[in-house]
C-alpha cells in the first residue's frame, strides 16, 4: 500500500493486509508481546509461550473474525457492512498471499509454544483450542458462514 | 539473561555463550550447545506425546499445502440466471413508443403545437399554467443575463450561487419546514435521496404503484423490499405484524436494521392519492420513516398547493422527507427535499445526485423563485385548478368503453379501457388510435409509456388526462364533446 498516495479503492480494508509494511508491524508487534511477557518475572518459560499464542490468536480472532465493516465510510452501500475483515480481504479471493501469511503465523507460533512447554498436556489442550479459533474461520469453505449464528449481525 | 530454561540442562553450562565471555575452548563449547540441541529434539520425538505429533505432522502438511494452492474466486451469488441475462440482452427497445416524437412547435401552454396541428393541451404536467408566464420568463432572462446558462461545477465546488440558497430557503419557508435541499435534475432527486438513507440489509415497505423514479432508487440502495398491495393499509399492517415478529425473535438483527415506508403524495402510475392520515398512524405504531414523492402533488394540492399534507391537515413534522420534483407544477427543472434539518443535511454528503451533479441553472432557479412568488401571492390558483379538475372529471364519467381513474380533485388521472381487447399490445394499439383520433380534431392527449421489462408491477394501458387551471371553458366543453365520441 503506497501511503500517502491516492487510491480508488472503493473499500481500503480489501487491500491493507497486503501490504510488507502491515506484515512486518504485525511480526514486530508479535515479538515486542513476547518480549514484555517474558520480562514479567513470575511466569516461567511455558506460560509465558503459551500466553503469548493465546493473546496472538484471540486478537486476531477479534480483529479478522469478529469486528465487522469498516471504520470509514464507504461508498460500496454499506456492501462490507455484514462482512468480517478476512471476508473483506482481497475482495474475498481465497489463497492469497496475505491469507496464506495470516493462516501460517499462528501455526508457526502453535508449533513454537507446543516446543517451548514441553508438549505438557494442560498446555497443549489450551494452545490446540486457541488455535482452532484461529484457523477454523479462515476455511473458505466458512466463508461467509456463521455456524449457529455466532457474531450474525 | 531473562530466564534459563531447562533445569536439566544447566550441568552442560551455560548455552547461550555471552558476547563478554571469552570461552578458552570454543568449540567443546559450541558442541556443547550443539548436543544439547539434539538431545531436545530427540526428547521432542521420543517423549512428546503421539497425539501432539500427529496434529503437528498435520499442521505442517497444512502449511505446505497452503503454499501450493492458487488463489480462487469464491462464487458469487447472482440474482440473475443465464436465461434471464440472454432475453434481457435479446429484447432491445427499438421500437418503443417513447421514440415516436411528437414534434411541438410553440410551448405548450393550454394550446400546444403538435406536428403542425393546434390543439388543446391535455398532455403537459403544466398544471398552473406556469410555464409560459411573462412575470416567470422576464426574471429568468433577467438572471441568464446576471449569471450565464450554466454552473459548470457541482454545489460543493463553486457551483452554489445565491440564488440557489435562495431557493432552497423559500421552498422550506412555503413548505414549512426547516431546511430544503435542490437536485439539478427531478428524476434523480427521490432516486438519489432513497440510497442516501437506506442501504443493503435495511428494510423498505413500498407501494406496488410506486413510480419508476422510486423504483430505481431502491435498486440503487440495495436494500431489502417489501411490496404491499396499492394503498392497501391491510396489507401494509400484515407485512409490518410480520416484521414485528421477525424482530422479536431476532432483536439483535432488528437493532441493526433501519426501516422505511415509500408512498407517494399522487400516484404517478394511478392517479389516486395515499391514505396520509392512516400512513402516519401505522408509522408510529411500527416505528417506520415514511418518505413521501409528492412530485405530482406539490403545488397542486391543499389551500396552498403544499401538497398532500396540507390536504389532509397532517402535520409536516410527522413526515420525515418530502421530495418533489419542480418539473410539474413549479414549470422548471430539477427536484427538491424537504424536512428536518437534522434529516435533510444528511444529503449534501450522501446525496449522489447532488454532489456529483453540476448544480441547478441559476436561470432555472430564479425561474422557480417567481413560480413560489406567484404561488404564494395567489392562493386562488389551487382552488380554481381543483374545481376545474372535479368539472372535467364529471364530464369524461360517461363515456362508454373508457373509465376514469384517479381523484376527481386531481389534475392528472388516466382514461383505462373498461374491457380489456385480449392482450396489452391490442389494448395499446387500440389507446393509441383514440389518441390519434383526438390529436387530428384538436385535442392533445397522451398515453401513460412504460419500460414494460424494467416496471416491477407493470401498471395496464392508459391515457393520462391533465388538467391546467388556465383553460378559458369554451374551449373545454369543446373538448369534453370530443373525447366523449
Amino acid at each position: 500500500m503506497n501511503v500517502g498516495v491516492a487510491h480508488s479503492e472503493v473499500n481500503p480494508n480489501t487491500r491493507i493486509m497486503n501490504s510488507r509494511g502491515i506484515w512486518l508491524a504485525y511480526l514486530i508487534l508479535v515479538g515486542f508481546l513476547h518480549v514484555v511477557l517474558l520480562s514479567i518475572p513470575v511466569f516461567s518459560i511455558p506460560v509465558v509461550w503459551t500466553l503469548t499464542h493465546v493473546i496472538h490468536n484471540s486478537t486476531m480472532y477479534w480483529f479478522l473474525h469478529t469486528v465487522k465493516g469498516t471504520p470509514f465510510e464507504t461508498p460500496d452501500q454499506g456492501k462490507a457492512r455484514l462482512l468480517t475483515h478476512w471476508e473483506q480481504m482481497d475482495y474475498g479471493i481465497q489463497f492469497t498471499s496475505s491469507r496464506k501469511f495470516l493462516t501460517i503465523s499462528p501455526i508457526i507460533l502453535y508449533l513454537l509454544a507446543s516446543f517451548y512447554t514441553k508438549y505438557d498436556p494442560r498446555h497443549f489442550l489450551v494452545n490446540t483450542i486457541s488455535l482452532l479459533t484461529a484457523l477454523i474461520p479462515k476455511l473458505p469453505q466458512l466463508h461467509g458462514v456463521r455456524i449457529f449464528g455466532i457474531n450474525k449481525y | 539473561m531473562l530466564k534459563i530454561p531447562w533445569n536439566y540442562s544447566k550441568k552442560e553450562g551455560s548455552f547461550f555463550p555471552c558476547p563478554g565471555q571469552q570461552s578458552p575452548n570454543k568449540i567443546v563449547h559450541w558442541l556443547f550447545v550443539g548436543h544439547y540441541w539434539v538431545q531436545l529434539c530427540f526428547y521432542c520425538v521420543f517423549q512428546a506425546p503421539a497425539y501432539h505429533l500427529i496434529l503437528e505432522g498435520i499442521l505442517i502438511l497444512w502449511i505446505i499445502r497452503l503454499l501450493f494452492s492458487k488463489t480462487y474466486k469464491l462464487q458469487e451469488r447472482s440474482d440473475l440466471t443465464e436465461k434471464v441475462t440472454e432475453s434481457l440482452l435479446r429484447n432491445g427497445s427499438q421500437n418503443h413508443l417513447s421514440l415516436q416524437y411528437q414534434r411541438s412547435t410553440l410551448p405548450p401552454t393550454h394550446k400546444i403545437v403538435v406536428n403542425g396541428n393546434e390543439c388543446i393541451n391535455f398532455a403537459s404536467f403544466n398544471f398552473l399554467g406556469l410555464l409560459d408566464n411573462e412575470k416567470v420568463k422576464n426574471v429568468a432572462l433577467a438572471s441568464l443575463k446576471k449569471y450565464g446558462v450554466g454552473t459548470c461545477g457541482p454545489r460543493g465546488f463553486y457551483g452554489t450561487f445565491d440564488v440557489h440558497l435562495e431557493l432552497e430557503d423559500r421552498i422550506a419557508k412555503f413548505m414549512r419546514t426547516e431546511e430544503a435541499i435542490i437536485y439539478s435534475y427531478g428524476f434523480a432527486t427521490i432516486a438519489s435521496a432513497i440510497p442516501a438513507y437506506s442501504k443493503r440489509g435495511d428494510l423498505v415497505f413500498v407501494d406496488e404503484a410506486a413510480c419508476f423514479a422510486i423504483q430505481k432508487g431502491l435498486q440503487a440502495s440495495r436494500s431489502n423490499i417489501k411490496y404491499f398491495k396499492h394503498n392497501d393499509m391491510d396489507d401494509l399492517e400484515r407485512l409490518l405484524k410480520e416484521q414485528e415478529f421477525e424482530d422479536q425473535k431476532n432483536p439483535r438483527k432488528a437493532r441493526v436494521t433501519r426501516r422505511f415506508l415509500f408512498v407517494e403524495g399522487l400516484y404517478m402510475n394511478t392517479g389516486s392519492i395515499c391514505p396520509l392520515p392512516e400512513l402516519v398512524k401505522l408509522k408510529y405504531k411500527y416505528k417506520v420513516r415514511i418518505f413521501l414523492e409528492e412530485s405530482l402533488s406539490f403545488g397542486v394540492l391543499g389551500e396552498h398547493g403544499r401538497g398532500v399534507t396540507e390536504h389532509f391537515g397532517v402535520n409536516i413534522d410527522d413526515i420525515d422527507l418530502i421530495s418533489a420534483n419542480m418539473e410539474n407544477a413549479l414549470a422548471s427543472i430539477g427536484g427538491f427535499c424537504c424536512g428536518r434539518s437534522f434529516v435533510i443535511d444528511h444529503q449534501r454528503l450522501s446525496g449522489q445526485g447532488y454532489c456529483f451533479s453540476a448544480s441547478l441553472p441559476p436561470m432555472l432557479a430564479s425561474a422557480a423563485i417567481e413560480a413560489l412568488n406567484i404561488m404564494e401571492d395567489d392562493p386562488d390558483i389551487f382552488r380554481k385548478l381543483s374545481q376545474k379538475c372535479q368539472q372535467i372529471h364529471l364530464a369524461l364519467h360517461g363515456i362508454s368503453g373508457l373509465k376514469v381513474v384517479g381523484e376527481s380533485f386531481s389534475p392528472a388521472f388516466h382514461l383505462q379501457l373498461t374491457r380489456s381487447r385480449g392482450s396489452r399490445e391490442n389494448d395499446v394499439k387500440l389507446l393509441q388510435e383514440i389518441v390519434d383520433y383526438c390529436q387530428n380534431r384538436g385535442i392533445a392527449l397522451t398515453q401513460a409509456r412504460y419500460l414494460d421489462k424494467e416496471e416491477k408491477f407493470l401498471p395496464s394501458p392508459r391515457i393520462i388526462v391533465n388538467i391546467f387551471c388556465i383553460w378559458y371553458s369554451a374551449s373545454l366543453s369543446a373538448s369534453q364533446n370530443f373525447i366523449v365520441k
